[in-house]
């Protein structure tokens, strides 16, 4: 499709207001492409036509081989550290597994008293009890829980924190193993 | 140096390839095919953000972040649809974002601002000439700090690199009427800020907005 100078000149207004459709706005361009009077003309009625096909400064060689230098930098970057995370991360998941088997196997020990102590009970034990304080309950690295059926043992660095004080209830305690890297 | 020969001559059958095909490629693990992309690219992609982001320095930040973008989902490339709209998608997105962020906001904020200034201190007849002086672009880089990241955008693919406005639409990620708003509000705002800056170039559909 093309236009003569008239016939896009009658569509200046049109254009503006997307009023146009894609073959004829096609045709408005180029027409405006080439056509110096035309342009003036555009720009006069609207000056919003002078940004029309405005194309910025081209991109100079060497910037666009910076582009691509800093590019491929970049994928060194994210490969390395890909190589990097890949490890760690395998790491981490073993050290929650090892935890939480820890926990799990800690957390219910048989035979203790049934009942837990009632709050004011663990009150009384003051503040190391209520915080959970383990200096108390520090025991020799790998020493056979009480009450614990003679199966269970725990790492040499770990810390004891035993809440078992009532009866009728599981006893509970928890062992956190220092060397592990959570 | 056979190596180098059969690398030089891989570069070079790349060149000749289409976009789709060497999106294809790339997916596929080749980083000739990619780089010969990158090649080609750069050019629109700059030019694209630095209408957006306002100044060419940032707009090559842009370019270099959109094809690491591009490169890290290439895995998700879809090569059913154009690969220009997708990279212009990401690219779009990303110089939004930066313009977004404050130390562009503010700068295109100071710049507008000390603009305006000088153009208040200067006679009208003094503005309009040398306003007329200015390119186009010039006067867009100007004035186009008043518009929001997605009016910008809207206005950017439109007139200068023109698109359909459903190719917008895609890139925005957004709807085509949402689209039309964008270009119908940026249309007002910009005819509105020439005939503040430049009324010499102000026609009487600036002067009646």
């Amino acid at each position: 499709m093309t236009f003569s100078c008239g016939e896009v000149r009658d569509r200046f207004e049109a254009y503006g207001s997307e009023a146009l459709a894609a073959a004829e706005r096609g045709a408005v361009r180029e027409h405006l492409r080439s056509c110096e009077p035309c342009r003036e003309e555009a720009s006069a009625a609207d000056p919003l036509f002078l940004f029309v096909g405005a194309g910025a400064a081209p991109v100079p060689a060497e910037a666009t081989a910076g582009v691509l230098e800093a590019v491929r930098a970049g994928i060194a970057l994210k490969t390395a550290e890909r190589r990097i995370e890949v490890p760690t991360a395998r790491r981490r998941l073993g050290a929650l597994a090892s935890a939480a088997a820890a926990v799990a196997l800690t957390l219910l020990v048989p035979g203790a008293p049934a009942r837990r102590a009632p709050r004011e009970a663990v009150a009384t034990q003051g503040p190391a009890a209520r915080s959970f304080a383990p200096a108390s309950n520090k025991r020799p690295a790998g020493e056979i829980l009480p009450n614990a059926g003679g199966t269970k043992t725990y790492p040499a660095d770990a810390t004891i924190y035993d809440l078992g004080s009532g009866a009728g209830e599981p006893r509970v305690v928890w062992i956190v193993d220092r060397s592990l890297d959570i | 140096m056979e190596l180098v020969y059969s690398a030089e001559r891989s570069r070079q059958e790349a060149r000749e390839l289409p976009d789709r095909e060497l999106a294809v490629q790339a997916r596929a693990g080749d980083m000739l095919a990619f780089e010969a992309l990158v090649l080609r690219k750069t050019p629109a992609v700059v030019s694209v953000a630095r209408r957006i982001v306002g100044n060419v320095e940032d707009a090559r930040d842009v370019a270099q972040m959109a094809f690491l973008r591009v490169w890290e989902q290439l895995a998700r490339y879809d090569e059913t649809y154009s690969f220009n709209t997708w990279l212009y998608r990401i690219a779009t997105n990303l110089a939004i974002d930066f313009l977004r962020s404050s130390r562009s906001r503010e700068k295109a904020h100071t710049a507008t601002l000390h603009l305006v200034k000088m153009r208040e201190e200067q006679t009208g007849a003094e503005t309009s000439r040398s306003a007329e002086d200015d390119s186009a672009s010039r006067l867009f880089d100007r004035i186009a700090g008043r518009l929001t990241g997605k009016q910008k955008a809207a206005f950017v693919l439109r007139e200068m690199e023109d698109l359909d406005t459903s190719e917008i639409a895609v890139i925005l990620a957004c709807g085509e009427s949402t689209v039309r708003n964008h270009l119908f509000n940026a249309r007002k705002i910009l005819r509105r800020e020439i005939s503040r800056v430049a009324p010499g170039l102000a026609g009487p559909k600036a002067k009646k907005s």
